[in-house]
């Protein structure tokens, strides 16, 4: 990124695409203005970036594509506050403020010769995409990969048809797609949550990487199946959500944890291993 | 380290030579029993035995309310709006308060340098002050008592003038420039400087280690103690706008009415607000008082690794200032305490 | 875009701050302002995107006006704290004194042509979106919502309490120093604790922080410095008689 001396400064990105994914989110297609910050710009599937708007405000959100892909990213948005809701009215062409990315991101290193489990509750496919389209970019250097995309309605499931178009592909490649919902019953696939449907996946426990996002509460039960199946808990990363007003470290609204174990998710997080979700009271 | 002596003779002289080196702000009475620090207009209102001052050294560093940028919506342009900060010497800090400030360096210079508090921190000279603690100061239990870096200069008092520390270059600079105000230490000043130490360590009113706390903290999440203690509360955010390490700021976005400009500005936020763990959509990771009252406590008793202590101080601030009459020691005393037994060190 | 300002049972003075911003001419720029009773009583209620409603429901008159307010306006704001909390007048709720014994205290056999009743906020008959407070609001409070309204956007409602503000501010602490009954710790901020400031204890008007005022850990509070159970009630009811669990949780403190 170009260098300023002010972490907070906002980089001017254009809005190319918006897609509307379902009623709440859409998918906007962003391209920095600065061509050199636009080609040289890139990050590391699981970071975010803190999205602004003159006179709205600024939110963190994670970015949705793959970073192989230079010169445009992709975020992923909720309809649900203050600067979400302006950012739905913008068309492309219009102009938003960049900073980061920010935060640790999934290893995705250590991902590497591994088969890849992704679990996504609801909005959870959102940075789950990011791998999954970066192991589908670098589709050589990762073994066998499920993705469990998970929604209470098919019409609530993330980037469902997106998933669906590449089901030929995928099954050359050995990816599986696994689409599921827990309470429509119009829906003509699968039913059932997300952990529900571990047991189907392609991938190999004693040589796997998970990786999981979706509300908290749903995480207990996956690690539960998850290690039941044999998952090397180890290689289970989550990644979380917080409230966020700087993205690096000081305005302190995303400090959790405990006493013991104290982090900022901006700069620590916001992908976190199993360990330290179990060991720590307060993080999900 | 090099030490020098300061004359009582000499300590007005002293004052009015360090407001050369920028404005001077120092500990100054300000109501019947509070202090604060403010501008020095007249040195004589300068106080050099107080034991707490209701505004933290970090409304210096990081205001609590300040301009970031200014904004066009038209065209998206961010300008910051910062512009030089003057020098400024800030006199009588503790050594709590240089220990806070060394633990906010570590949050606001980490890889991702706050530029407001950078050009603030670097443009402040830091003389700090020895003290005597009363029945609220625990900085022994934390271990912050006694600093060795973090300031220019560091006056220890003695019955006739004051032992200097010099802790950097800038403070060598300072002692080499106004030479002729400044004394050898003495046999006897050594030995004042030893009776004083003395005496401050006699006055504590505990004693012990607080080093186990946060695992003991860790394990009593559900004690009775916080639903007792968190029923008191105000939740009015006293405790962490007087907390010399509390930092957390919020961010507002203020656009002008000619809907064309306006700008973006930050200020002193508290968890023990509702908000600060609110996220868009509604779900709120503090949800009750209990959440965001506990939540002080294990923020402030997590440990500071670069500087292998609490982010709490133990200057006692929290329980002097908490208009509720909540007592952050002694909660943390009988969290730490086996139940039933006489609070172990208490004189 | 379309505004009205409105005024039910009130001082006006609500209105009067809106009327008196340095930058009034700005804002009939930047609004087609549709209604503004203290200013012109030409203006009849039709349909805005925001309306702005002072003062308290204390007549059948202002529950129908109110009514037809909110269904014309897309966006409601409840301004001052009569609007939001029934303001001062509703007091009596709080003492338990009916509305005709009221009247015949104050006016004895006379008669009125109107229906009264004892004051309660806009919310308790329609659904308020924002809550601009104050006795009157601040005029940079005034400012921010219709400048967050201008550009489509809305206001951040203050959550937490003028304590806040108070320390930022470098005041001295009358409640812990002097046992002053300040009711800082349970009343909205955005006045920067202008009367603190000047060693006078807040007296709430700006009304309680929503849903997160501990009046029972501030009674217990007072308490502990002397404070009798009639006095603090009595305080804590001037702007706060409409609060949620008010006097229960001074019982909670006193005993009944």
């Amino acid at each position: 990124m170009e260098s300023s001396d002010n972490v907070y400064s906002l980089y001017k990105c254009r809005l190319l695409r918006v897609y509307s994914l379902t009623d709440e989110e859409k998918l906007f297609l962003l391209r920095f203005e600065d061509s050199d910050i636009a080609e040289s710009w890139s990050f590391i599937p699981g970071q975010f970036v803190q999205v602004a708007l003159p006179g709205v405000g600024e939110v963190p959100i994670s970015i949705c594509s793959s970073p192989m892909r230079r010169g445009f990213f992709e975020l992923c948005i909720k309809k649900v506050g203050k600067v979400t809701s302006m950012i739905h009215k913008l068309q492309p062409g219009d102009c938003v403020g960049i900073r980061g990315p920010y935060g640790n991101g999934f290893p995705m290193d250590e991902f590497e010769h591994s088969d890849i489990l992704l679990i996504a509750a609801g909005i959870g496919m959102v940075p789950l995409r990011s791998v999954f389209m970066y192991a589908v970019d670098n589709r050589w250097k990762f073994g066998n990969i499920t993705v469990i995309n998970s929604a209470r309605y098919g019409d609530k499931l993330l980037f469902r048809k997106e998933l669906e178009a590449m089901r030929d592909i995928a099954e050359a490649e050995n990816i599986k797609i696994i689409q599921t919902v827990t309470r429509d019953p119009e829906w003509p696939g699968r039913v059932g949550r997300a952990q529900e449907h571990i047991k189907d996946a392609n991938t190999d426990p004693k040589n796997s990487c998970v990786a999981v996002c979706g509300p908290p509460q749903a995480y207990r039960s996956i690690f539960e199946k998850l290690i039941e199946a044999g998952y090397d808990p180890n290689k289970i990363y989550v990644t979380l959500e917080r409230r966020m007003k700087c993205g690096v470290g000081k305005c302190g609204h995303c400090i959790a944890g405990s006493s013991t174990f104290l982090k900022y998710i901006c700069i620590d997080g916001p992908v976190f291993g199993y360990y330290d979700i179990i060991s720590t009271p307060g993080l999900i | 380290m090099r030490y020098l002596k300061l004359g009582s003779r000499n300590i007005d002289e002293f004052l009015g030579r360090i407001s050369n080196y920028g404005d001077l702000y120092a500990p100054q009475k300000i109501s019947e029993k509070f202090y604060d620090y403010r501008k020095v207009e007249d040195i004589s209102q300068v106080e050099f035995n107080y034991n707490r001052t209701i505004t933290p050294a970090k409304k210096y560093f990081i205001p609590p309310k300040h301009e970031m940028f200014e904004f066009d919506m038209e065209t998206g342009e961010y300008t910051e709006t910062m512009g030089d900060v003057k020098p400024f010497v800030l006199f009588g800090l503790h050594a709590c308060s240089i220990v806070a400030l060394r633990i906010l360096d570590g949050v606001y210079l980490n890889e991702y340098p706050d530029k407001y508090y950078a050009a603030r921190r670097k443009a402040g000279i830091i003389i700090g002050i020895s003290c005597l603690p009363d029945e609220y100061c625990f900085c022994n239990l934390r271990r912050t008592d006694f600093v060795d870096i973090g300031f220019d200069l560091f006056l220890h008092e003695l019955p006739d003038g004051y032992l200097i520390r010099v802790g950097s270059e800038r403070g060598h600079e300072i002692v080499d420039e106004n030479m002729d105000i400044f004394e050898e230490v003495s046999n006897d000043d050594i030995e004042n400087f030893k009776k004083f130490e003395k005496k401050r360590h006699e006055m504590f009113k505990y004693e012990g280690s607080f080093d186990n706390l946060r695992y003991i903290l860790e394990l009593t999440e559900n004690s009775p103690l916080w639903d007792e203690e968190s029923e008191k509360c105000l939740g009015c955010g006293n405790c962490t706008m007087t907390c010399p390490t509390c930092r957390c700021y919020d961010v507002q976005d203020l656009p002008d009415i000619d809907g064309k400009h306006g700008k973006r500005i930050r200020f002193w936020d508290s968890c023990q607000f509702r908000s600060h763990g609110l996220v868009a959509g509604g779900h709120n990771f503090r949800e009750t008082k209990k959440d965001r009252f506990i939540n002080r406590y294990v923020c402030k008793n997590a440990y500071f690794y670069p500087l292998g202590t609490s982010y709490c101080v133990g200057c006692g601030n929290c329980t002097y200032f908490c208009p509720a009459g909540i007592d952050f020691l002694k909660n943390l005393i009988k969290i730490r305490d086996v139940v039933g037994e006489v609070a172990h060190g208490e004189q | 875009m379309k505004i009205g300002i409105h005024g039910l049972t009130s001082c006006y003075g609500c209105q009067l701050s809106m009327a008196v911003v340095k930058r009034i001419l700005d804002v009939s720029e930047k609004f087609d302002i549709k209604y503004f009773y203290m200013l012109s009583s030409a203006g009849k209620i039709e349909h805005v995107d925001v309306a702005f409603v002072e003062g308290s429901v204390s007549t059948d008159e202002d529950e129908k006006e109110l009514r037809m307010i909110r269904e014309n306006a897309d966006v409601l704001v409840a301004i001052g704290s009569c609007a939001i909390h029934g303001g001062v007048q509703s007091i009596l709720f709080s003492e338990g004194i009916g509305y005709e014994e009221a009247f015949k205290t104050v006016y004895g056999d006379k008669k009125m042509d109107y229906n009264g009743r004892i004051a309660q906020p806009l919310d308790k008959f329609v659904k308020v979106d924002y809550r601009l407070p104050g006795c009157p609001p601040e005029e940079e409070e005034i400012m921010y919502y219709l400048a967050t309204f201008a550009i489509g956007s809305w206001p951040e409602e203050k959550d937490y309490p003028v304590c806040a503000e108070c320390r930022r501010a470098g005041n001295p602490c009358i409640l812990i120093e002097k046992g002053e009954p300040c009711l800082g710790p349970v009343t909205v901020a955005g006045c920067d604790a202008r009367c603190i400031k000047y060693g006078i204890p807040c007296i709430g008007c700006r009304g309680p922080v929503s849903d997160v005022s501990w009046f029972d850990s501030l009674a217990m509070s007072f308490r502990d410095r002397g404070m009798d159970k009639e006095y603090v009630k009595k305080r804590m009811a001037i702007f706060a008689s409409r609060y949620e669990g008010l006097n229960e949780m001074i019982d909670k403190i006193y005993g009944d």
